[in-house]
């Protein structure tokens, strides 16, 4: 797919001259912070094979320090992204260390249930707003502060950030980290008797991959302007993630591409569709999806192309 | 006294969670594999209850046998459509197969039933007992009562019975249990009835004294997932201890710091567990 | 001694698995380890390579104590194992797979390319090397896994039953490889069924059957021990042969 990649680059970076307009750049811009919080939950869940279902934490952390931030000193909110990015490491830590000694399953349970505990938490802390939230600047001071009218500027910073990520992603698929991750992924006990330093390797791509989801968070308050409880770390965040991340492909750079070029459309047109009462089975397709993709393609559509179309198409291959 | 009244009330609702927790570990045990829709297993419990209260007017026998019998159903379908599947697959398939069907079965809940919350109309219990000054309502000590007498009884059948030691041979060891001509499968399937009946029922007896909408799930779910810990891992008798001690501090968390707390102790509790002692109570280090 | 197992015993509840094994193996040596299905083999192979603790004794790896270390210490020492049941990355490429093992001693991808294309070639899987593990029959995973446990330079290896379920020819390309090993210095304890493997390869042979070593010697001597026959085929077989 060597002429793939610049066109798939040269699409993005064109794309809101081709698709002009509001309507468009907001499906755009909806569709790079699903590709960079799926990106990030990559690392770990797809690569790793270490599911986090509750990585709303992450994404809340990195949401919440930027307009809190303004909130209490009036900064601008961008200076907060890296407090953001040390809290969310300093969560990795505290959730992997005690779980990645232990079966997967500790770890999954794990992330559900402080995921659940910091939102309860953060409803009831005045300091961070409560169950009210907290808003960014109405109207920008000045320019750091990224309080832009359009979603133009958005749309390049968010497509940059994608670029860190996916850019992230190819050099850790490269290196011996990246071997290791999928080599824990494929067996574990195999990997161990290789000299794999699993409970590390690990620990490694939960933090990388918190790093990154903190930023998909701050990107996300930064540019709406608000938080709360809810949207910071509902556990529909991190069903958002992981079903992008799954339908797309688990554990291939493109595969949370492919999944957020599904869903982000799919899920403008049910909330259109639907009405109101629309993200209720908007959710309810999503709970089917992941079921089927489990039951029968856990490679996501990146396998299935893999698999069973490409084959088709290429002649070559059927050698083997 | 009302701190008495507080463990008591908290003993009794750990009562219900120890026996719907109790199913998710004998789960666990056997086949290594957290379903991570057993809460939502518990939360339709509760609505076949409020079904059959509603449309049948049947009563708290009726209800709970409905509860107890729907949702054994439901499991062994979910077992042989989808679990019995995945088990073969990748952790990543095994995880998100449980996971997308609590949201399917969620969402769906929330679509047919709405999102707000119901209970159940007055049933023939009713009253409040008095014992040496602990006021008790006597439907949460009946459910109470009850929860733990079908835990018990479930430890029993685990234990006593020749259809228990096949479920508990095949946890043991697959290969060996199948040497000795017990069918895995079959037993897999009918520890996934007994332990969605089971969840099934104890929703039906909390839908007694409590009451709920389609949300209630992922809590109870959470809640499931720090008793298997605490209880240790595939260990019934476990279950049946933590269900009470989580009950009863939930109940003293919610005194002492207000109602909002009463899951953020339990949820770090957990966290704590798995820092500290990740074999819970029964499990070997 | 290279490796030494000291008087270890492995006990899951009320089982004791191993029961007092002992084992010395020097440098440079093949070592046999033959006994019946369930005696204890790969347990005792699980605790030399850390991939278990043993409940109680010692594991000795060129002086150093790795009892109680993990399965990756005990390969990062040198120590490396096959699986009894091949455990190999099945959706990834033959390649990189042996690149798994090979990064064990590079830290940058084009040497561990290098080093793994190598052991590839020696080992006969070159013409798979872009193919998934997945699509490798039985005899294709075992032969990986000994590529990709090669590939970490290991001063030991633990065959656990590599090379079972192979034609007579691949047989013999199997020994030939294994015998190849041994010429690069590796010291070999090998679990095996098939005699021939044993008799051809092994210096020394250990006989395991119920938890611990009841016989100790040369591949001649061990075969005709009575007390070997009769574990593994029970005392009918005694009495055939010893008739006319």
């Amino acid at each position: 797919m060597r002429w793939g990649l610049p066109a798939l680059a040269a699409l993005l970076l064109f794309y809101p001259f081709i698709f002009t307009g509001p309507f468009y750049w907001d499906i755009g811009v909806a569709f790079l912070l699903a590709a960079i919080s799926a990106s990030a939950w990559n690392i770990v869940g797809g690569y790793a094979g270490q599911v986090s279902v509750g990585h709303s934490m992450f994404f809340g952390v990195g949401a919440y320090t930027p307009l809190l931030f303004y909130h209490l000193w009036g900064l601008p909110p961008v200076a907060g992204v890296p407090a953001g990015m040390l809290v969310s490491l300093g969560l990795a830590v505290a959730i992997g260390m005690p779980t990645f000694r232990l079966r997967g399953h500790y770890f999954s349970m794990a992330t559900i249930a402080v995921a659940e505990l910091i939102r309860i938490f953060v409803g009831t802390w005045e300091l961070v707003g409560a169950a009210i939230g907290l808003q960014g600047p109405a109207v920008g001071r000045a320019w750091w502060d990224l309080t832009f009218r359009s979603e133009l500027p958005y749309y390049y910073i968010f497509l940059a950030a994608l670029a860190v990520v996916l850019y992230t992603t190819f050099a850790v698929e490269r290196s011996r980290f990246g071997y290791y991750l999928r080599a824990i992924k494929a067996g574990e006990r195999a990997a161990r008797s290789l000299g794999v330093p699993v409970r590390e390797t690990k620990l490694k791509a939960l933090m990388l991959s918190a790093v990154f989801t903190s930023l998909a968070g701050s990107l996300y308050s930064i540019k709406t302007g608000f938080i709360d409880p809810e949207s910071g770390f509902g556990i529909l965040v991190s069903v958002q993630m992981v079903i992008v991340a799954a339908l797309g492909g688990a554990g291939a750079l493109f595969g949370p591409l492919i999944g957020a070029l599904i869903l982000v459309p799919l899920q403008t047109a049910t909330n259109t569709w639907f009405g109101g009462g629309g993200s209720g089975l908007t959710y309810i397709l999503y709970g089917g999806i992941i079921v089927v993709l489990a039951r029968f393609e856990p490679g996501g559509m990146h396998e299935w192309w893999q698999q069973r179309a490409a084959p088709f198409l290429t002649r070559r291959k059927h050698a083997a | 006294m009302l701190l008495a009244q507080v463990i008591v009330g908290g003993l009794l609702l750990g009562a219900i969670y120890a026996l719907f927790s109790s199913g998710l570990t004998l789960i666990w045990g056997m086949m290594n594999f957290i379903n991570f829709a057993h809460g939502e297993f518990v939360m339709l419990g509760m609505y076949v209850a409020l079904l059959v209260v509603v449309w049948l007017g049947g009563g708290p026998e009726a209800f709970g046998f409905a509860a107890a019998f729907a949702l054994f159903v439901l499991g062994v379908v979910v077992y042989l459509s989808l679990i019995r599947h995945v088990m073969r697959g990748p952790m990543l398939a095994q995880i998100l197969s449980t996971f997308g069907l609590a949201l399917l079965l969620r969402y769906t809940a929330f679509w047919i039933f709405s999102a707000n919350f119901v209970s159940l109309p007055q049933v023939s219990l009713s009253g409040t007992l008095n014992v040496a000054g602990i006021l008790m309502p006597v439907p949460q000590l009946v459910a109470g009562v009850a929860a733990i007498a079908l835990t018990f009884a479930l430890h029993l059948l685990l234990t006593r019975t020749t259809v228990g030691s096949q479920l508990l041979a095949v946890a043991e060891d697959r290969n060996a249990a199948m040497l000795m001509g017990i069918r895995p499968d079959r037993m897999q399937a009918l520890a996934w009835g007994l332990a969605a009946g089971s969840a099934g029922i104890a929703g039906a007896l909390m839908a007694v004294s409590y009451p709920w909408s389609p949300s209630v799930g992922e809590t109870f779910g959470l809640t499931a997932f720090v008793v298997v810990t605490l209880g240790g891992f595939g260990s019934v008798p476990g279950a049946m201890y933590a269900g009470l001690i989580i009950g009863l501090i939930q109940a003293l968390s919610a005194y002492w710091f207000g109602p909002i707390y009463k899951d953020i102790v339990v949820y770090a509790l957990f966290v704590a567990l798995l820092w500290l002692r990740p074999q819970g109570l029964m499990g070997k280090a | 001694m290279l490796l030494s197992a000291q008087n270890v015993s492995k006990a899951f509840g009320s089982f004791l698995a191993v029961r007092g094994a002992d084992l010395a193996v020097a440098e440079g040596e093949i070592i046999g380890l033959i006994g019946p299905n369930g005696a204890g083999k790969s347990t005792f192979f699980n605790c030399l390579a850390g991939d278990t603790v043993p409940t109680t004794g010692r594991v000795l790896f060129d002086g150093v104590d790795l009892t109680r270390s993990s399965a990756e210490t005990h390969a990062r020492a040198g120590i490396g194992r096959t699986f009894q049941v091949p455990a190999t990355f099945e959706d990834m490429t033959v390649l990189d797979n042996v690149m798994v093992g090979a990064f064990l001693r590079h830290r940058h991808r084009a040497d561990a390319r290098e080093t793994a294309l190598r052991i590839i070639e020696m080992t006969g899987l070159a013409r798979q090397s872009a193919q998934r593990a997945r699509s490798l029959g039985t005899p294709g995973r075992k032969r990986l896994e000994i590529a990709r446990v090669l590939a970490t330079g290991p001063r030991l290896m633990l065959l656990d039953e590599a090379l079972a379920g192979l034609t007579p020819t691949e047989l013999q390309q199997a020994i030939a490889l294994v015998r190849r090993i041994h010429e690069l210095g590796v010291t070999l304890v090998i679990v095996e069924h098939i005699m021939e493997v044993i008799m051809t390869l092994a210096q020394r042979v250990l006989v395991f059957n119920q938890g611990h070593v009841i016989a100790h010697g040369k591949p001649r001597e061990i075969v005709a021990n009575e007390a070997v026959i009769e574990a593994y085929l029970g005392r009918g077989h005694r009495r055939r042969r010893e008739a006319p």
